[in-house]
Formats: C-alpha cells, structure tokens, sequence
C-alpha cells in the first residue's frame, strides 16, 4: 500500500503532470539582476597598486531565515568563528540591512570553517558563504592615512541621488581617495536579465547590460620613495625621543615626539610624491573588522596616539621660523622692505609703543645689521618683529575693512587660512588671524579679545606664532611656490584617471595653479637666504646637514621651532621645510614632528635621511645636534 | 550418529552458510547508490568554492566502509547474546540521550541532538531505534502467554516512551515518529489485540495535544505542518523545499536528464539536497524509472526484513526483524512522501542514500542483526 501511495504519486509527478514541471524549470518568470561592478585600483607613480580587490571567503547570515532560534543559529556560528557573538549582531544591525539580505558578517574564513558549516547545515540555518571582493593593500600599511577606507553605503547615501546607481549594500569609498574618486572608482553596475524559477532561484542568463569596472587613479605618489619617508620619519622620532629636551620649564627629560609627519611636493604639478603621518594603521583592521578590544588598543587608546588622523593633512599647527619666507615676501611686496636693504637684528625689540614688553630673538646676543638674506639664514626674530610692527602700522593707518590687511592678503596668497584644494575628503585650512575675526570673538563673547587687534598679534604671526595654523601640506605647497617662479599649484595625490590599460580618461593633477605677485628677482633672494640657512655656517640648520655633498644635490631648506602650547609637555613643534634636487627637478619636502623640539635637531634630520635615500646617497655623515632656532 | 553425516549436518547448519546474499546486495547497492547521488547533489557547489567536489562522497564513503564493518561485527555474534544485553544496550541510549541535552552536546541552545567526537558527529536518536527494537523484543520475547496483555502492552509503553520522550523535546519529530513505528511493529506482530493499540492511539493523541499546550513543540514545527496544508501560504519558506523538490522531481520526467545534468540540482536549488532531499536527485536526473527502482530496491530490503521475521528461530529474532522492518518502512515512506509532497516534511533521512554517518552507521548494524538472525535460524 505505502509503495502503491509512493509510486502513484511519482507517476503522476513524473510522467501526467511532468510537463508542467517542465515549463515550470524552464520558462520562468524573468528578472532584472542588478551586478556590482568591479572596484578600480588605486595605482603609484610607477603603475605599481597600492588598493586593489582580492576575493575573500565571506560568510553571510539571512535574518529572514534563521530559522526559530536565531540566537542559538548566531551563537554557535560565532563560537564556530570564534568572534564574539555580540559581533556578528553588531555587524548585522550596523547598517539599514533588511531582512531578505545577505548580511555579511565575517570575512577571510578559512575552507575548513565554511566546509563544517556546509556539512552541518541543519545547525546554521539561513547561514550561507560566498566569494566577495575585499580591498587589498600590496603594500601594507603604506601610505593608509592617503588610501583611505571603503565600507557599505550608508542609509544617508542611499537616498542621495548621486547615489542613484547603488544597491543598498554596494560598497563605497568612505574616507582619503578611496571617497574622493568614487565616482571613478565605484564603475557602472550592470543589469542583467535572467530566468528565475518560481522560487527566485536563477536558471539561465539572458544578456543585459555587464557591469562595467571602476577605472584606476594613477597618482603622483612614489610607493618606494613613501616607504622610505614612512621609514625616516619613524626613525627621526625615535630618535627624538632619545634627546633630552633641556627647557627648563619643561618636567620630562627626553622629548617626547608623539607624532609627526612629512611631505614630498613636485613644486611643478602640485604633485603629492609621498605624504606620511605617523602614528599610523594598518587598513586590513578595517577589512577584516575588530572587535571592540582591538578598536580600542589600535585606535581608541591614548596610547595609540589617534593613529588614523592624517597629521599630513587633516593637522595644522604654528608654524614658527618655517612662515619668515612668506613673510619676508610679503614685506617685499608691500615695500615695508625692499632687496639690498638692511634690517638691525637685535637680541630683543619692543614696538615703540609698549616699550615696557620687549620681544627676545632666539638667540640672546645682537648681530648687527643683516640682510633679507641673512635675516632668514640664522632665523633672526627681531627683523621680522619689526616687520610685522610696520604692518602692524600700515594697517591702523588705512583700515581698508576685512581682508584687506596687507599680511594677511599676501599670506592667503601663499594658501594659508584656507583649505589646500588637495583631493582628499578632509583636509585642514589652517588659519590666519585677522582683526575681524578678533572682533567677531569678542561681539560672541566680550571677555574674548576686548583690546582688538594689536601690534603683537602681527609681530608674532611675523615667526608664525600667535594665532597662525598652517598644515605641513599647506607649508610644502606653499614653498613649492617659491621655487616654481611663484607659480602656487593646488597639491594633487592624483594624476589621473585611467583604464585598466593604462590609458587616461581624465587629467587630475597639474592643474589649478595661479601667479603670486613675487618676481623673479624677489624669489631669487628668499631662495639664497634658504640656501644659506643649510650650506652656509652659522646657518641653522648648517650643523645638521655637516657634511652633506652639496655639489653632487643642492638643498635649500628653513628650520622651524613652534612654541605649542597646550600639549601635555608644552614641548615645540620642530619644523623643517626642504627644497631640493637641480632646478629643473626640485622637490619640496615638509616634516614635522608634535614635540620634537628644535627644527634643527628633530625635523632637519629627518629631512636630510629622506633626501639621502631619495638620491642614493647612503649616510653622509651623523647630523650634529646644535639647538638653533 | 553418524560422524560424517553429523559433520555434514553441523556444516550445513554453519550460519555463514545461510547468510541472505539479497539483503546484503540490496543494503549495498543503496548505500552506493547514495554514493552517486551525494556526489551529484554537491560537486557544483564545492567545486563553486574551489574545494574538493568529491570532499562530501569521500565521508560518506568512510561511513559506508565503517557500517560494512559495524555489520560483520554485529552479524558475527550470535543475536541471542544481544538479548542478554539489550537491557544494557537500551540503559546506555537512554543515558546518551540525557548527555545530548548536557552541555555535552554539541549546541549549547537549540536543537541538541548529537556529540562532537573530532570531526565527527554521534547522535545517539539513531542509535536509539535499534536500541529500542531490541529491548521490545527481549521483552515482548518472554511473554508467557499466547498475546500481550494490557499491562504487557503498558510495560512496553513505559519502556517506549522514555527514549520517545528524550528524543521528543530535542526536538526531533521525525525520529519520533519513526520510535512510534518501531513500537507499534512489534506490538502488532507480538499479536497485540486491536483495542489495546487503540487506546494506546488515545493516550497519545492526549499526550501530544499537551505538548502543543506546554509549548514543547517549536513554531517551525508547527510552520512546517501548516504549510503542508496551504501551500500558498508562504513559498520562500516553509513550502520552499517542497516546490523546489516537486519541481525538480516532475521535471525528471520518464527517463531523467541524466546523470549530473539536473539542472535544479547543479544549480543548488533544493535546500538540504544532499541530506533529507536527496531523493530529489534521483527524481530528476534519473526520472521515473530511476526513482521506482530506488523504490523497488526498498521494497526487496522490507520483504527480506519481513521474510526474516517469519523464518527467526525464536520470538526474539521475530521481534527485533519487525521492529527494524518498521523501522526502514516509515523512514522510507515518510522521506520520499515529504519529498514528493505527500507527506508533511520532518526532516527524516533516506535509508544508506542520504549523507550522514550516524544513520549509515545506525542502519548497517540494523541489517546486520536482520542477517544474524536469519543465518541462525538453524542453530
């Protein structure tokens, strides 16, 4: 009897009612499948990836089928895993995932994980696997802070309309260029038609639209000379740390150099060579995501010293002695003074109406009358004091109304107190005070500022202190000037955009450059006074770069010691600011090191390892420590 | 006597004489049949993940060469011992029931049912079947009257449900419902009368009304049974194994579309394909003729294990053969039922076809007790 059930009904199924089974399979009901395409790769100068995709083994939980003990099914998923469970929940609630989604919620699984599930698929109901792309970095760590994230589209995306294109779970660039380029990099999602049975379940394809991958962006960026970089900076500052930091308001004994960063410029294009900030991460962390322990011993920690902020970039600080060629330019400009003239360079100087402050030189001893050149060359405070004292005046003479400060004007020239223009989501403006802003201070709270604008306030953005915030790519963008006839260019990381093949599709960098009213000959006087400042004795940074074959790469360069106070040690900002190479092949180089104390015995080292790896100059010799200015 | 014809005599009583060649064939010739059916079922998707498409038929393979030593050892010994034990045998099953609701068991919440030992899985509901025919029949086996009375039949309740039960609130409905099997064999073939089965019949009825009360029966159960009423009520869920099953299986048709070419079946469609569903294959890549001649191969294992039961020498040997004929019986009826869509889906594996060791395991000993008892049946 029961064979007779069974054997009745297979009749029925397979032989009567087989046809309609048949067109069942066959022709079903037709769908448009939506395919992520492709994300582009982001390439170094040399073509060599820096982000590409590689295929990981995901595995992914359907909510909807979980089956009637969704906590039981997450729970031995996660000890099978061995992540938290908590985890796998957070992940799954993370974003506006719905139900019917396969959520992704652990990646890089091994074959043997994703086989045991398979096997025991009764226990993991609505538990699946799949092939799926994940970033890859082929360099590491190199040059993360630039690189950037991707992560799922968020809620917020989703309803953008330049978002339009996007599935609900389609991966976007979420910070550094991986954000900046998406539209390059994201490619166009294909349709494609397909034959779904009634179950959803497809049978066949039918053409449609294939998606089409993301292009590639080629940047200016050299990865073997950012590694390099990455490598001098990290030693620089543990070199720093070994100093001993002799202020003595200072408690601590060594300085404690807790982060820093550098940048390479191609004065030429504006073209960003190399660009790094340390502390820094690892952007795997991300791929693979942490647990909240490892988010807080990577990231979360003051220990880690906030290692995803790009001091490079996202940072500004006072500038100290690197601003004095700006500001000497801008004196020149406004004829406060003018070449071949001759400034006092007194160990301190007052303004002639508060005689009772005096402003001290760095260095306690007076050296007589000095040229522009020379005023740069031993970093002398008082000539440029009394600069900003006669801008001080020019402006109290005319108040032209905002903006119209001769310093501030010729500043801003420059790109300080406004964002670089850079291709990077976030960047830092800096900032250059003006009596306006003072005002606006006071009008939202009279205890701020309720003397106004005053001498001091120029004198010391003179030596780019007081209120004065510039980034170390605004200060390498801006030195790029000097040397590119005063031709500003907007830093760019890339060079363009391009196919998989290598051919452009659109021009980035290079682009966006302007004229700064400096001629050639006033150019020419900053740059010997830089070139003096290294090459010369009695230059400040003469001792760091002691032996240093000038002949085989002339260097030009200003030292930078900021006074910075807030930080924990008040420690300075040590500051160097690097041109080097031919004139027909100069770079910029900026480093910068958050407690590192003088500009000559953290910065310019550091700066003269960079230029003897960039050259292959092997060690020229161990730069002296002289604490000059 | 006669030494010579004496010899002759015991010779020709020598059990391995008398071993059942068609059972054996049969047991085998499914379990390699299984073999063809779980390589098809899961090559595509393996292959799909760069792994070995033959990873899941090499452990089932395993399992086939450990059952066909489980049957030698277990046809070795005379199954009259297995009386003196079964006491032991059934104490030790109900034990590892209990264990598998420890945290013993491999799923600290949700369904218990089996122990880690390495990479493999033990679980003990399989197990429990034989353990449970064996103890039906070394009791019912010593009745001294002609037909169970009613405190037999509640005796051989009470030792019934304790495994039922265990195996009950895993949850496990399908093994469950293969425990009541094996029970009511033996009790009809022990000449139970009619009116005690019924009674029996009530009280569980009750029973089961009072596990849907107290809860013990999960919503997916239930979800289960429900959408083998209404089979509109929910196509991406509960139903959707069933439509991908019956579609897979009319679009087989006569002959099948041969071997690795269903196309349902390399495209991954049935869920659990391999396992409860593997019927299915056969369905579609060997048609009609291909899934009656599974059929029929089930059919010669129930006469063998039905023929067994009447030539036992004993009431014991009786016993036992019917409650693993039972056994086979609702395992196969229910599977293929489910699967062609004429019985709710329970999740009850295919005899020696469907992937699993513990059931491949379980069931080769089950044939290798019906085979002791048949080659015995002079001595």
């Amino acid at each position: 009897m029961m064979f007779a059930a069974l054997t009745a009904r297979l009749w029925y199924l397979q032989v009567l009612a087989s046809q309609t089974y048949v067109d069942m399979a066959n022709n079903s009901s037709f769908h448009w499948l939506q395919v992520e395409p492709e994300r582009g790769r982001i390439l170094d100068a040399n073509g060599g990836p820096l982000v590409d995709d590689r295929q990981s083994r995901v595995v992914t939980v359907q909510q909807q089928l979980l089956g009637s003990d969704p906590e039981g099914v997450l729970f031995r998923l996660a000890q099978h895993l061995g992540v938290p469970e908590a985890d796998i929940v957070e992940r799954m609630h993370d974003t506006k995932y719905f139900d019917y989604q396969r959520i992704p919620v652990a990646v890089d699984v091994s074959l043997e994980d994703i086989l045991y599930i398979a096997e025991h698929a009764k226990q993991f109901p609505g538990v699946s696997w799949d092939q799926q792309s994940v970033r890859r970095y082929p360099e590491g760590e190199l040059a993360a802070h630039v690189l950037g994230q991707v992560g799922l589209i968020s809620a917020t995306q989703v309803e953008d309309p330049a978002f339009a294109d996007y599935g609900t779970s389609d991966t976007v660039g979420r910070t550094g260029l991986e954000a900046t380029y998406e539209r390059f990099l994201h490619g166009t999602p294909g349709s494609i038609k397909i034959v779904v049975n009634p179950a959803g379940k497809q049978l066949d394809e039918l053409g449609g639209q294939r998606p089409v991958p993301g292009y590639d962006v080629k940047l200016y960026l050299d990865a073997k000379l950012q590694a390099k970089v990455e490598r001098d900076l990290l030693n620089g500052i543990q070199r720093a740390r070994s100093i001993p930091d002799q202020d003595p308001t200072n408690a601590v004994t060594n300085f404690v150099a807790n982060a820093g960063a550098v940048v390479v410029l191609d004065p030429k294009t504006g073209g960003v060579e190399a660009s790094a900030s340390w502390p820094t991460y690892d952007p795997t962390w991300f791929v693979k995501r942490m647990s909240r322990g490892e988010y807080s011993e990577r990231i979360g920690s003051r220990a880690a010293g906030d290692p995803l902020f790009d001091r490079a970039t996202q940072a500004s600080y006072a500038p100290g002695s690197t601003f004095k060629p700006f500001i000497a330019l801008a004196a020149l400009d406004n004829g406060v003074t003018s070449i071949g003239s001759y400034t006092d360079c007194p160990s301190s100087w007052a303004y002639r109406l508060d005689p009772e402050n005096p402003f001290n030189n760095w260095a306690p001893y007076d050296q007589g009358l000095v040229s522009i050149q020379e005023a740069l060359k031993v970093s002398c405070d008082t000539v440029f004091y009394q600069w900003g004292g006669e801008f001080y005046d020019r402006w109290r003479a005319n108040q032209l109304g905002a903006g119209s400060e001769p310093l501030q004007r010729g500043l801003r020239g420059f790109g300080f107190g406004h964002e670089p223009g850079i291709d990077l989501p976030s960047q830092n403006g800096g900032f250059i005070p003006t009596a306006a802003w003072k005002e606006q201070q006071n009008q939202e709270d009279p205890k701020a500022f309720p003397y106004g604008w005053l001498p001091g306030d120029d004198i010391l953005m003179s030596i780019g202190q007081g209120y004065v915030l510039v980034s170390p790519l605004q200060l390498a963008s801006a030195y790029a000037a000097i040397v590119n006839g005063g031709r500003l260019c907007e830093p760019r990381l890339a060079e363009q955009i391009q196919t998989v093949d290598g051919a452009r599709v659109q021009r980035i960098g290079g682009q966006g450059c302007r004229r700064l009213p400096y001629s050639q000959q006033e150019l020419d006087v900053i740059q010997q006074g830089l070139a003096q400042v290294v090459q010369e004795s009695g230059g400040t940074a003469f001792s760091a770069f002691a032996g240093f074959p000038f002949d085989q790469v002339p260097v030009m360069g200003k030292t930078g010691t900021a006074e910075r106070p807030g930080f924990d040690q008040n420690q300075d900002t040590s500051w160097f600011a690097a041109i080097v190479g031919p004139p027909s092949d100069q770079h910029v180089i900026v480093v910068m090191v958050e407690q590192g104390g003088h500009g000559s015995t953290t910065a310019a080292p550091i700066a003269r390892s960079i230029i003897e790896d960039m050259y292959g100059l092997g060690d020229t010799g161990v730069a002296g420590i002289e604490r000059v200015d | 006597m006669d030494l010579v014809a004496g010899r002759v005599w015991s010779d020709e009583r020598r059990p391995i004489r008398h071993l059942d060649p068609v059972l054996l064939a049969t047991s085998m010739l499914l379990a390699v049949v299984g073999l063809f059916l779980v390589y098809s079922a899961t090559n595509q998707s393996l292959r799909t993940l760069g792994l070995d498409p033959s990873q899941f038929v090499k452990k089932q393979f395993t399992a086939l060469v450990l059952g066909f030593v489980m049957l030698v050892l277990v046809a070795a010994f005379d199954y009259r011992f297995y009386k003196v034990y079964a006491g032991f045998i059934y104490g030790a099953t109900v034990v590892a029931l209990v264990l598998v609701q420890t945290p013993l068991g491999a799923s600290p919440s949700g369904a218990q049912r089996w122990f880690t030992f390495g990479g493999f899985q033990l679980t003990p509901s399989e197990f429990a079947k034989i353990a449970l025919a064996s103890m039906l029949g070394a009791v019912l086996s010593e009745l001294r009257t002609s037909e169970p009375t009613l405190s037999d039949v509640l005796r051989v309740t009470m030792i019934a449900i304790v495994p039922l039960g265990l195996v009950f609130i895993q949850p496990d409905i399908g093994t469950t419902i293969v425990l009541v099997a094996i029970v009511v064999g033996v009790l009809v073939v022990a000449g139970t009368r009619p009116k005690h089965l019924a009674t029996l019949a009530a009280a569980s009825l009750v029973l089961l009304f009072g596990a849907f009360q107290m809860g013990i029966i999960k919503d997916y159960q239930l979800e289960r049974l429900i959408a083998f009423r209404d089979t509109k009520m929910d196509l991406q869920g509960a139903n959707y194994n069933r439509t991908q099953a019956e579609i897979a299986i009319g679009s087989g048709g006569l002959l099948g579309q041969g071997y690795l070419n269903g196309r349902l079946t390399n495209l991954d469609f049935v869920p659990e394909q391999h396992t409860d569903f593997i019927f299915t294959v056969a369905g579609e890549e060997f048609g009609f003729l291909g899934a009656a001649f599974i059929l029929a191969l089930f059919a010669i294992l129930m006469w063998r294990a039905i023929r067994i039961s009447y030539l036992s020498k004993d009431a014991f040997g009786t016993y036992v053969a019917s409650g693993i004929a039972a056994m086979f019986a609702i395992q196969m009826f229910v599977n293929v039922g489910m699967v062609i869509g004429i019985m709710p889906i329970t999740g009850i594996p295919l005899p020696f076809v469907s992937y699993g060791g513990s059931s491949m395991l379980a069931n080769f000993i089950a044939v290798g007790l019906l085979l002791n008892i048949h080659m015995r049946r002079f001595t």
